[in-house]
């Protein structure tokens, strides 16, 4: 970063800091988003609105100091419109929740376009700035996409002629009006901006305008009289020239505003009678000024200061006691910790035998090892954990949304917020999440005047949970809706040629819905049953190693529940000796192991082998076949089953012998050498050998089908 | 070395002013609001005070009027970083007791240019 310290002149790379500034503007859009779903519009609090409007603020700033003009323009008009609502100069109206809601979203976009470096077509934002515009000025904007062009500007003077109550109100304003400096360029066409001069002919009472010298032959000149802000004039040109092509500076009517630049808005400047004002090295008329002479501060009385925030200084607060660390940096951390407890384990393996009496105190210093090191592991592990309220945090907004767009009325509640989880996991588990969080909103849900047709409330409830059940997170998705209907679900199963029957448990028919292609809605509409369904989401919980459970009463709602283990880093393993080998199986897919007959075995067509456990003939999966193992002896044989089921079917792996039960650290194969079947990762033991994690779910359905 | 209070609830804005700011050789001491700011301005050798306008609990103007109430801050110079170059806040700056005041956004070069011009 050294090349970066150059002094005065160098050119600052900015780009360093975009990383953060996205990480701020999406937090500060999620907050916003948030305040927004919660604000009641009869009673709209301060609080709420200066929160609003500051998150607006900060994000503009921001992305004016970085150079995304784009995100700056439109976050510029919600400030516009939201410092307005806080000075109570308008009433929130629904529509201007929606509009905001939209935008945010917008510049969620628009983020995220530069943050994959202008990757893509950048959304369009005109129309949500003709809305903001619209509402701003007092009026209710068409609803979007009817009207997608920008209104002509003649229509839109009466915003301008409205008096200036913006986040500036014009100097001048009362007394009348202010001559400016008004500079557009560098253009191409330097007629273009001839549209400018019609706007004051078109709009009456704008002002004058005339053309002035301009020492840039690129750049148009004009001298401006007008009692409209700058923001106003801004917002007007903005229809005919880029808004970053526009510089306005006060010629006179202010009385403080420098006017020694007539070509540039002043960017600095110093009170002529401040303390610690410089000599005569300001541009501005603070040149006079006889600096720090006249310490006293001039009457208090004269600026009523923002109301201090108690929302924002709470979250002031949060961010200086957290700090900001890049995922990779806990990851490093967390395999360094993962190393210490293999070799924590290599010296406890290798002490085991030592003689107390003679090494007591090294053995009293590997017990403390052992505990501090088990300790280490869980903080560094709690690193990784986050908050489920960040997944649950979006589905207010979705569900809004989805309600709106299908006329239902839809309440969710969240528990379990506070329920911590692994943040590869959150990131993988959003999206299988908003499927069903969807469905149960699209397909679960009825009609309002249907769930009062059948005495149930209006108002359905969408309940999402989270909470911690042994070493493993449940997630519910639960509605109180149609419930899945057994029937159609069969009838439906049956037209895709499946092999199903009447009898089936419940359960089994439920696990129906989470075949390829199956969908029991009977229309397709736009928001989910696209045949892209909960195949995907149940594939996407399998490869976490969870699994999903649903239980359905119909008529009276479903319930989904998705179990997963609470880290992708450690695992509960059992270590089974094949051979010379020794191989790792999630303790959480293990059933049973027992001691095997050899008669107990069958062999069926093409040499595959069943064996018969307590009446279900489940496949034999020899070890030593599939890895092929070498064999040294011949005295050791595989004589031990162990049964591991996944998805609901069981499969038996012959292996020579049962060795523990222990966490393992996780190590990925993909990522160090190259994906092998039927392993999900390795892990290295204690003694310091290598053993690989099986896949069980992956062999199962391999034996399976 | 002399120290420079940079305040600003956005870390990204007062990450970016730190280190331009140390850069030219300053010495930073960050803020993450007005508050925040008061309470480091008196645990600390401060030679200039960087503000943003708008932040929670106390904006800048609000922060200069805390400092000017101070002996010690009578005469440091404070800037005022803000988005809005109008003349009312310029008039309620100059009335807090600030120094001068810088437009955001604003280019690195520019805010080095302008703080040597102010710094004692």
């Amino acid at each position: 970063m050294a090349e970066m310290h150059a002094e005065g002149g160098a050119d600052f790379d900015l780009s360093q800091f975009y990383q953060i500034f996205f990480e701020e503007a999406g937090e500060n859009l999620d907050q916003m988003e948030q305040i927004l779903l919660d604000l009641s519009l009869e009673n709209a609090d301060d609080e709420e609105l200066n929160g609003i409007f500051r998150c607006a603020h900060s994000i503009k700033g921001g992305a004016a100091t970085f150079g995304f003009a784009d995100v700056a323009e439109l976050t510029h008009h919600m400030e516009s419109l939201l410092d307005k609502l806080r000075r109570h100069e308008l009433t929130p109206v629904p529509e201007m929740v929606d509009v905001l809601l939209e935008s945010a979203d917008a510049s969620r976009s628009l983020l995220a376009r530069h943050q994959a470096g202008e990757q893509g077509e950048a959304p369009s934002t005109a129309d949500l700035v003709r809305r903001i515009s619209e509402l701003a000025s007092g009026r209710v904007p068409e609803a979007p996409a009817e009207r997608p062009e920008p209104k002509p500007p003649a229509a839109a003077a009466p915003a301008v002629q409205t008096p200036p109550v913006a986040s500036e109100p014009a100097p001048a304003a009362a007394s009348g009006e202010r001559e400016l400096m008004v500079r557009v360029g560098p253009l191409e066409d330097l007629s273009s901006a001839d549209v400018i001069k019609e706007l004051f002919r078109d709009i009456p009472g704008l002002g004058t305008i005339a053309d002035a010298a301009s020492e840039d032959a690129s750049c148009r000149n004009f001298q401006v009289t007008t009692s409209a802000s700058n923001d106003d004039l801004l917002d007007l040109f903005a229809f005919h020239v880029a808004k970053e092509q526009v510089r306005i500076s006060v010629l006179a009517g202010g009385d403080i505003a420098a006017a020694s630049d007539t070509t540039e808005e002043v960017p600095y400047g110093f009170f002529p009678d401040a303390p610690g004002s410089p000599g005569a090295a300001a541009p501005t008329r603070a040149a006079q000024a006889a600096a720090a002479e006249s310490p006293t501060p001039a009457a208090h009385k004269a600026t009523p200061a923002k109301a201090a925030d108690a929302k924002g200084g709470a979250q002031a607060h949060v961010e200086s006691t957290t700090i900001r660390v890049a995922v990779n940096k806990v990851d490093q951390l967390i395999n360094l910790v993962g190393e210490l407890v293999i070799t924590q384990a290599m010296l406890a393996q290798n002490s085991r035998d030592l003689d107390t009496a003679v090494y007591q105190q090294l053995l009293a210093g590997l017990a403390d090892l052992d505990r501090n090191t088990r300790d280490l592991q869980e903080s560094v592990m709690s690193i990784r954990m986050i908050p489920m309220s960040i997944v649950f945090s979006r589905f207010p907004r979705m569900l809004r949304d989805l309600a709106n767009k299908l006329g239902k009325k839809v309440d969710l509640v969240t528990l379990g917020e506070a329920t911590e989880l692994d943040k590869g996991l959150v990131e993988k588990i959003t999206d299988p999440l908003t499927h069903l969080v969807r469905n149960s909103g699209d397909h679960g849900i009825e009609m309002p005047a249907e769930r009062l047709a059948k005495g149930k409330p209006e108002h359905g409830t969408i309940t999402l949970s989270a909470s911690h059940q042994g070493g493993s997170i449940v997630i519910e998705v639960k509605d109180d809706g149609r419930g899945l209907s057994r029937e159609k679900i069969l009838r439906k199963a049956r037209e895709r040629g499946m092999d199903v029957s009447d009898q089936m448990p419940d359960a089994d028919v439920w696990q129906l819905i989470f075949a390829p292609g199956f969908s029991t809605a009977d229309v397709v509409t736009d928001v989910s049953g696209r045949g892209v369904g909960l195949d995907v989401v149940k594939k996407n919980i399998a490869a976490l190693n969870g699994s999903v459970e649903v239980d359905s009463s119909e008529g009276y709602g479903m319930r989904v529940a998705v179990r997963l283990p609470l880290t992708l880093a450690i695992m509960d393993g059992m270590s089974v000796g094949v051979g010379d080998e020794v191989y790792i199986l999630p303790l959480s897919s293990v059933v049973e192991s027992f001691q095997v007959n050899n008669d107990d075995v069958n062999t069926v067509a093409q040499g595959s082998r069943l064996v018969k456990v307590r009446d279900e003939y489940m496949p034999v999966i020899a070890m030593e076949k599939i890895f092929q193992i070498p064999r040294d002896s011949s005295e050791k044989s595989s004589n031990i089953m162990v049964v591991v089921e996944s998805d609901g079917s069981r499969i038996a792996l012959l292996v020579d012998e049962l060795l523990g039960q222990h966490q393992v650290v996780v190590k990925n194969l993909e990522s160090n050498y190259r994906k092998v079947p039927n392993v999900s990762g390795a892990t290295i033991l204690g003694d310091g050998k290598v053993a690989l994690i099986l896949d069980t779910s992956s062999m199962v359905r391999r034996a399976r089908h | 070395m002399q120290s420079i209070l940079a305040v600003d609830d956005s870390p990204s804005m007062r990450k970016m002013v730190a280190f331009t700011l140390t850069g030219a050789g300053y010495h930073v001491v960050e803020a993450v609001d007005g508050q925040d700011a008061y309470e480091k301005a008196q645990a600390h050798d401060i030679d200039l005070v960087l503000a943003d306008q708008n932040m929670p609990r106390l904006d800048g103007i609000g922060l200069t009027r805390k400092l000017r109430e101070h002996p010690k801050f009578k005469t440091v110079p404070i800037l005022i970083l803000t988005t809005e170059s109008s003349d009312q806040m310029k008039q309620a700056g100059r009335a807090a007791g600030a120094t001068g005041w810088l437009v955001k956004p604003f280019d690195p070069n520019r805010l080095i240019e302008v703080i040597r011009k102010v710094m004692p």
